[in-house]
């Protein structure tokens, strides 16, 4: 009775003769991968005005609906890179909390096209890694109406920044060269970490905080979460061991989240014990990865066995889903390669109330794969972005 | 002090993947493979298939209830794993010392003397399950020197060595600093020259003048027997007459590789970068008859210019799956998936693969199936297709009787994500082990390899890490 309700609410709204504005379809699916652990079968699933209306299983395919071998959530890219260029950095400080990447994104650059295309809905963009606090992130879809106001998702505000040699890159002190704007702090990794437990001990002992130094009150507190890029374990550790003595002095709980974290696997045990959440880069072609570090392909698989909440991401540059298909080849299984891709990097950016998996409500940001997920021998044949068709199926 | 630190390390690359030595071990006469699947690339797959190799050819292929597997032949029995005959690298500008060469015209060169048997691409090669590789001159050249076709094991160049003169390299793009226009200036000019030396030659000959026998006997080449003979130009887009006179034994050096390419006597690769550059190569190779022994390598681009390539029956190389142009008024980007282009058009086409090693050539077929081409046709474009462009067909690429005695194990389908090569057998000798290989051991798990510098598979101790109770005190101290 209530499958066929459903069904008929399904005709109603769907079809092949799109409504008028584009975000209303009925999809069939020989599996849906829900990204919370279910897989449903034969099922239909109705998107209304961009949402997820109904996912009904054990359904025959109608005629004149999105036809797909499996559907799972749209991939979310915790760590895309896509923005602006260099330019996106702000340089005039190497510490910038006030600065947002919401200002620098460019919903005009053909990027999001292919990030679409190749299966990403949503983006987690932040201010580069050449400063050392560098701004707050932000959350963006990678297709629909052409504005930053539509297409960002409110999620839980992150202040991003860097700990290694990025930071520090091109840098140099004033001595026997003509002044220059590089002539600044940082030049080294340990000026980059004194940067970081500076700004936090000037915060935390501010006696009237300016605006800068209340963003990072709030993320001494844990209100907003600290995004810090570190690719070598030395930098793991200063970002642990910053979150460690803030919170010995009493200045709060920061919530950690490691950004480009290509040696987590050497000492996932200091992760465990900080509660850290990691993102990891894209697997390198033959290990090394930036600052010199070493990415194993078991990398994942690791994070795993040790219970730490971890994300992939594409930097931009690779396929996310490859990445995926990687993080299996080194030992995970599909359903956590693709929590890993979906519903993880949704729950760390706060945003899985609106996208991060198939169900009643939420967003319509959907693949259409024409066979199992993250195999070399498949792709996305059709994405949706908030019920938005970014690569049509048909 | 740059001995003494190279010295290890060469010691160790050339210990690193080797499960048994070609050269230290003893020859292995007969060698079985069983594997839960076959696949031959001729036909249907075998279950519980066998391989039979003897003196490091291919001598039977079969069900394992039908083949019998010689009582002396050393057996390798992997019921769990993939048979499969080995890809097939039809163009590759790695393993060699610098991939170009400063001269704009130089097919007398050849990358026999500038492959290094020790360049980690071989190694890269043999792990990724690719054992037929060609060799090539990078494509910043006018004319390159020649390529040569070579397994990625062996100690020598002559080890390695599958076949000689594989191929030149020509380029239509521009060489660096080159225009267009210029760089087929250079290109025609360079089959101009051939044909007024080789007039010369003619005349010289019937002015009586012996300088061509006195320059090759100087330069110490054969001119006695076959080489003292003279023969007519086998070349279709020109001629010239009376050229039977010559001797062939004294036509320069420097310059019979290029009479041998209008003779269609040698391959050619034609690198072709923008579909313009295609129309170039084929009026170059038409007007010097050299378009039946030619192959195109294109960039993604050169999709575009497939109605030409067709007509032209040349084979193609597809350097890149994926072109991407953006729409100059509307900016969208519009996409378009080569190899499925060329498949549709009935082009023979063959796949390469890149520098990054998780996009190999399992990665391209498989990539090509995803979007639409049948799996056979996937798989042929990195194994049969490139084997035929190669001269090889009936060696490489395939499993059947009378091939070369290659087989790669794979753990599972060759195509799925997650399938890894386990072991390599080579002209039937044993010559990759992944559980031996301590760089891909690394690679996946961190373990740095026995030997190498720190070790660290002990844990490292730091004071105030917070790992130990003395570190509390220490913070308390610090506060």
């Amino acid at each position: 009775m209530l499958t066929s309700l459903l069904l008929s609410a399904a005709l109603a709204a769907s079809g092949t003769s799109a409504p008028a504005d584009g975000t209303s379809w009925t999809i069939h699916a020989d599996k849906v991968y829900t990204s919370t652990g279910k897989v449903h079968e034969s099922a239909l699933i109705v998107v209304d005005g961009g949402k997820i209306r109904a996912i009904t299983p054990g359904v025959e395919a109608p005629r004149d609906v999105l036809k797909a071998a499996v559907v799972t959530a749209g991939m979310i890219d915790a760590s895309a890179r896509l923005n602006t260029g260099t330019s996106s950095v702000e340089q005039s400080s190497e510490v910038t909390p006030l600065v947002s990447a919401e200002f620098g994104v460019d919903v005009f650059s053909p990027g999001w096209g292919r990030l679409a295309r190749a299966g990403v809905t949503s983006a987690f963009i932040t201010p580069l890694n050449q400063n050392c606090i560098g701004g707050a992130g932000t959350v963006v879809k990678t297709a629909g109406d052409r504005s930053v106001k539509a297409r960002t998702v409110e999620g839980a505000p992150m202040i991003c920044g860097a700990i290694g040699s990025q930071p520090s890159q091109r840098n140099s002190s004033a001595f026997g060269r003509p002044t220059s704007f590089f002539n600044r702090r940082p030049t080294t990794r340990m000026g980059v970490e004194w940067e970081w437990r500076k700004s936090l001990f000037e915060a935390a002992q501010a006696k009237e905080p300016d605006a800068a130094q209340k963003v990072l009150l709030d993320a001494l507190a844990g209100k907003v979460g600290v995004f810090v890029q570190a690719w070598a374990t030395q930098d793991i550790r200063t970002a642990v061991f910053l979150k460690e003595e803030m919170a010995r002095e009493g200045f709060g709980e920061m919530r950690l989240v490691i950004d480009a974290g290509a040696e987590a696997w050497r000492e996932p045990a200091m992760l465990v014990r900080t509660n850290t959440a990691v993102v990891l880069p894209p697997v390198p072609a033959q290990g090394r990865t930036t600052d010199g570090s070493l990415m194993s392909v078991e990398c994942a698989r690791v994070l795993r066995d040790n219970g730490i909440t971890f994300a992939l991401s594409g930097h931009g540059a690779s396929r996310l889903d490859l990445q995926a298909g990687l993080a299996m080849r080194g030992g995970i299984t599909r359903e956590q390669a693709l929590r890993a891709v979906t519903l993880t990097p949704a729950q760390l950016l706060g945003v899985d109330g609106r996208v991060g998996s198939v169900e009643a409500g939420k967003d319509a940001d959907l693949i259409l794969w024409n066979g199992e997920p993250f195999e070399a021998t498949t792709r996305p044949v059709g994405v949706l972005v908030g019920g938005h068709l970014a690569l049509d199926p048909r | 002090m740059k001995s003494s630190l190279s010295q290890p390390l060469l010691a160790l690359g050339a210990t690193l993947l080797v499960a048994s030595s070609a050269t230290a071990a003893p020859q292995v006469d007969k060698t079985a493979v069983k594997a839960g699947t076959v696949i031959t690339l001729t036909g249907e797959s075998i279950p519980d298939g066998v391989i039979v190799i003897e003196g490091g050819r291919v001598t039977a292929v079969g069900a394992a209830s039908e083949v019998q597997i010689p009582w002396d032949a050393t057996v390798i029995d992997q019921p769990e794993m993939v048979a499969f005959p080995g890809f097939v690298e039809a163009h590759a500008a790695r393993g060699i010392d610098r991939a170009n060469e400063t001269l704009d015209v130089a097919p007398f060169l050849d990358v026999k003397d500038s492959i290094d048997p020790v360049n980690f691409y071989f190694e890269e090669a043999l792990r990724q399950g690719i054992l037929t590789i060609n060799v090539q001159q990078g494509n910043n050249t006018v004319i390159a020197g020649q390529g040569m076709v070579v397994k990625p094991f062996g100690m020598t160049v002559e080890q390695m060595m599958v076949k000689p003169r594989s191929g030149v390299k020509i380029s239509a793009a521009p060489k660096g600093g080159k225009s267009r226009a210029t760089q087929a200036q250079v290109l025609r000019g360079a089959f101009d020259e051939l044909r007024l030396y080789l007039e010369d030659m003619v005349q010289r000959k019937k002015d009586g003048d012996d300088y061509d026998r006195r320059e090759a006997l100087y330069q110490g080449r054969e001119v006695e027997g076959e080489a003292a003979k003279g023969k007519p130009l086998a070349c279709s887009g020109w001629s010239v007459d009376g050229f039977e006179r010559v001797p062939r034994g004294e036509v320069d050096e420097k310059r019979e590789p290029l009479l041998r390419i209008v003779e269609g006597k040698l391959q050619v690769i034609m690198w072709c970068a923008s579909p313009m550059d295609v129309h170039a190569a084929l009026r170059v190779s038409e007007a010097n008859g050299f378009t039946g022994n030619m192959t195109l390598a294109l960039a993604p681009a050169c999709w575009k210019a497939s109605a030409k390539i067709k007509e032209s029956g040349c084979s193609v190389i597809l350097a890149g799956l994926e072109d991407e142009e953006l729409d100059p008024i509307t900016g969208e980007s519009i996409e378009t998936f080569v190899p499925k282009v060329f498949h549709d058009a009935g082009i023979p086409f063959a796949l390469m693969s890149t520098a990054d090693a998780n996009r190999s050539l399992w990665y391209q077929a498989a990539r090509c199936v995803a979007n639409g081409i049948p799996r056979d046709d996937a798989l042929a474009a990195v194994t049969t297709t490139p084997a035929t462009i190669l001269g090889l067909g009936d060696r490489v690429g395939k499993l059947a009787k009378g091939t070369d005695g290659h087989v790669v194990l794979f753990s599972g389908d060759p195509l799925d994500i997650t399938s890894v090569v386990e072991h390599v057998i080579l002209d039937g000798a044993h010559v990759y082990d992944r559980s031996k290989d301590v760089r891909v051991k690394q690679l996946f798990d961190g373990t740095r390899p026995p030997g190498t510098a720190s070790d660290t598979s002990g844990e490292e101790e730091w004071p105030g890490d917070g790992d130990d109770p003395e570190d509390d005190d220490e913070t308390e101290n610090k506060g």
